[in-house]
């Protein structure tokens, strides 16, 4: 429904500004369709949930000024279309409708605030800034907060997530990315048109563009690095205390889910996320003998190893967030102790998952209900407790989807 | 091997030193006389590229490898090679040798302004970029009738071709300056110059084509744009200059990281301190005396990190966590067991290999032909180094330590890395990168 009505939208979109503004450098606009389906295989590139680099955003914006708004609703389509190699058919038609119409959005914007489809009767500096590079920036607020309000909107549809975070989120990462990607386009307009350059122009420009999004992949690769080396450190753990098999890894869900139930910022969940996952760490620092006679289920029982994990890993500034509920987890878990969000999130999943999983070295595990009442008595926050049944709930439907 | 064999001076250095001064030699004779009317007919043009170049400069990278590269200095420097028309300025028709003296003066102000810092100016590095600049220069500016600069200028020439004879006199210039560089760098790790410039050609191609371009849309906008044209076409190139910078921090941190998990057997007293580190920074010293990649580099520094990451789940301690004197099935099974902890991690295979492959005698390569990779070999020696050396520089310690390797020379160890051991071991500046952390020992 919501994707008919978005294409809909995008071809009323073109259709008009067809008619208003017209559409005849045909030749130019093939270039740009085969610019356009070049992006199959020079994906944008998306680091950690940010644009980074967006090829598709710079032929966009340089259409403006070289196809028109009618041919920058064509090439959105395009786009769209070769967008994500595997995605279903309802997905690429949403894709094109959206490229689309944020294009021919930004196109309208240009010419609205006084950008040209001529530039080649730009004759000065202060012409060539009044008349493209001015409208250009503000094409490209447009079709940023056009792309932005259809996304949102999409997700809000599909996923029920407000829109206003999303969308600050976004503005907030990508700033600078958007900026640039208007630059750019500026450059390829001038060079195709004012220097006579023609298609050449695209070559010259895309080079440093498609350098930065390779870049951007190899960076993405690291990044999937660290993921993976924090479970070499929970692996490590692992090996040290076998018992504890699996326990971080749905500590770690637990206390995300949690986290993101009591509304945290992203960033904050994943710094939970990343305790739930590390809060035993400490141990692999004990002697052998000592982690694996550990009794957990026992809280009173004062223990150094929650500072031992938090010590190890001090040096490391991406987990400063993670370090505080690390040290404290298993400080006490009522609203009255003291301790932060985070490490009291920590700490009752863990609790949780020690009593029905874990267990004592010797003892046997106690059953969900049980567990529940347990960790009831102690916690004392029906917030907290919600949060936990919420985020069980999500893990039980998780297990039995999987 | 006495010493003076082993040094045999900075000869690589001094060539390019030279090689740099000659041209800066030919700028001021066939220009210098010219200098004060062009000065003043010019001043804002010079002034802009003289500025961009020392900023660039300032605005140093330094990648994985250890080499450092100013992408937005060499980019305004080659955009001075071609700059022809501008509008609102004069058109710049000066020929290569005044080019070469003004990117020169800006690198001089950028050395200036890093020595007063106290940090290191890389001259013979500066002189190889001058070398470079000069190259491109002559091809633009003085070769051929007419020249490549003069074509631009001229209605009948075709843009296109244009750009690409800009960018081939760009792209010589650039490499020039890359064989260079490589070669003051296999000379000052005396590794092989083959390695060094594959690593350095490999490693520089994403960012060099970026700034390959740039120049040429220096000179193709400054008729349409004016001066503003340099910052103007810097942009696109900041974006991945941007990109690099990001990279290389997550690739820092990863390092951490890796380093991290390297410390869970010292802070349980299963292996002595630092023991790890210093067995890495052994292990990528050898590596890259035997010509290793940047990327095997890596993977090598990693897993001489975790090599003895099984003995965590031991239940007892062996002495000194010193595997060398361990028996060898217990070597193996703590080998085996970091390989498993190891490859929780998929995308660490290698790694994992590497470590498992640390215990595997070079006996079973010569005679079995088993298949041991060289990171392997390469942990087993320096591994054994430091648990028979302590981790000291005391000299009767590390001869008596390389005496025992050498004892198992072919038998326990590959002899060609027990010979870039012996080269690491002698000498403190072979194989090393400049001022990354260090360790003491």
């Amino acid at each position: 429904m919501y994707i008919t009505a978005v294409a809909a939208l995008a071809v009323g979109l073109a259709v008009w500004s067809e008619i208003a503004y017209g559409l005849d450098q045909f030749a130019a606009l093939g270039v740009f369709i085969l610019l356009a389906a070049l992006h199959v295989v020079l994906p944008d590139a998306v680091v950690e949930g940010q644009v980074r680099v967006s090829l598709s955003g710079v032929i966009l914006l340089a259409g403006q000024a070289i196809v028109g708004p009618a041919g920058v609703a064509v090439i959105g389509a395009v786009l769209g279309i070769s967008q994500g190699k595997h995605a279903p058919l309802q997905r690429r038609v949403f894709n094109a409708a959206q490229f689309s119409l944020h294009g021919c959005v930004g196109g309208i914007a240009f010419i609205v605030v006084g950008g040209t489809t001529s530039p080649e009767r730009l004759r000065d500096v202060p012409q060539i800034v009044l008349g493209l590079a001015v409208p250009l920036l503000v094409a490209v607020v447009a079709q940023a907060v056009a792309n932005l309000v259809a996304l949102a909107g999409v997700k809000r549809v599909a996923e029920g997530i407000p829109m206003r975070g999303q969308m600050l989120a976004v503005v907030r990462g990508t700033g600078f990315a958007y900026v640039a990607h208007g630059v750019i386009a500026f450059i390829m307009i001038v060079l195709w048109v004012l220097a006579n350059l023609g298609p050449v122009a695209a070559a010259i420009v895309l080079a440093p563009l498609v350098v930065a999004q390779w870049i951007y992949r190899q960076r993405a690769e690291e990044l999937e690095g660290q993921q993976r080396a924090l479970e070499v450190l929970v692996a490590a753990l692992e090996a040290k205390a076998p018992r504890l098999g699996g326990h971080s890894a749905r500590v770690a869900q637990l206390s995300a889910h949690m986290a993101e139930h009591l509304g945290l910022g992203p960033q904050q969940v994943t710094d939970t996320r990343v305790a739930g996952m590390l809060h035993d760490l400490g141990q692999t620092s004990l002697p052998t003998r000592v982690a694996r006679a550990i009794d957990l289920t026992d809280r009173d029982h004062l223990l150094d190893y929650p500072e031992r994990g938090a010590a190890i890993l001090h040096d490391l500034s991406f987990l400063h967030g993670s370090l505080d509920p690390i040290r404290r987890h298993r400080g006490g878990l009522e609203p009255s102790g003291g301790l932060s969000l985070p490490a009291r999130i920590v700490g009752l999943a863990d609790t949780y998952d020690v009593l029905t999983t874990v267990g004592s070295p010797s003892g046997p595990v106690l059953a969900p209900t049980q567990a529940r009442e347990v960790v009831a008595g102690a916690v004392g926050d029906p917030e907290l407790l919600r949060a936990l049944d919420h985020a069980l709930a999500r893990q039980f439907e998780g297990g039995s989807r999987s | 091997m006495t010493p003076i064999l082993r040094r045999p001076g900075r000869l690589a250095a001094g060539a390019v030193l030279a090689v740099g001064a000659l041209s800066v030699l030919r700028g001021l004779l066939t220009s210098g006389g010219d200098l004060p009317t062009l000065l003043a007919t010019h001043g804002h043009t010079l002034l802009v590229v003289v500025g961009f170049v020392a900023v660039g400069e300032l605005a140093r990278i330094r990648m994985p490898s250890g080499r450092e590269t100013a992408p937005l200095s060499s980019a305004s420097a080659m955009s001075a090679v071609f700059l022809g028309q501008i509008a609102g300025e004069p058109t710049l028709d000066i020929d290569s040798g005044l080019v070469v003296l003004v990117v020169t003066f800006g690198l001089v102000l950028a050395a200036a302004a890093r020595r007063s810092r106290h940090r290191a100016t890389g001259t013979p590095e500066l002189a190889a970029r001058v070398v470079g600049v000069s190259v491109a220069a002559v091809i633009a500016r003085d070769w051929g009738s007419p020249t490549l600069w003069e074509l631009q200028g001229l209605p009948s020439a075709s843009p296109g071709v244009v750009v690409l004879g800009m960018g081939l006199a760009a792209a010589v210039g650039l490499v020039t300056e890359l064989v260079l560089v490589a070669a003051l760098r296999a000379e000052r790790q005396q590794t092989p110059w083959s390695a060094a410039v594959r690593d350095e050609v490999g490693e520089a191609a994403p960012l060099t084509l970026a700034v390959l371009v740039t120049g040429p849309m220096v000179a193709l906008l400054a008729p349409v744009l004016g001066l503003l044209s340099l910052p103007v076409a810097l942009v696109p190139l900041a974006l991945a200059y941007t990109a690099v910078r990001q990279y290389i921090r997550n690739r820092e941190t990863n390092r951490q990281l890796i380093a991290t998990l390297s410390h869970l057997t010292e802070h349980g007293g299963y292996t002595p301190e630092h023991h790890a580190e210093r067995v890495a920074q052994l292990s990528v010293r050898v590596g890259r005396v035997l010509g290793l990649g940047e990327r095997a580099l890596r993977d090598l520094e990693y897993a001489a990190l975790l090599h003895d990451l099984g003995q965590i789940s031991l239940l007892d301690p062996i002495p000194d966590g010193a595997t060398v004197l361990a028996a060898p099935a217990d070597q193996r099974a703590i080998a085996q067991e970091g390989g498993r902890i190891i490859r929780r991690a998929e995308i660490f295979d290698d790694v994992a290999a590497y470590v498992e492959g640390q215990t595997t005698p070079y006996r079973m390569v010569r005679e079995l032909g088993e298949e041991v990779p060289m990171a392997a070999r390469i942990i087993k020696c320096a591994n054994a180094f430091d648990d028979l050396s302590g981790g000291t520089s005391d000299p009767g310690r590390v001869s008596a330590a390389m005496e025992r390797i050498h004892l198992g020379l072919g038998y326990e160890y590959d002899p060609d890395v027990v010979d870039a051991l012996t080269r690491v071991v002698e000498d403190g500046s072979v194989g090393r990168v400049g001022d990354r952390p260090l360790v003491a020992r």
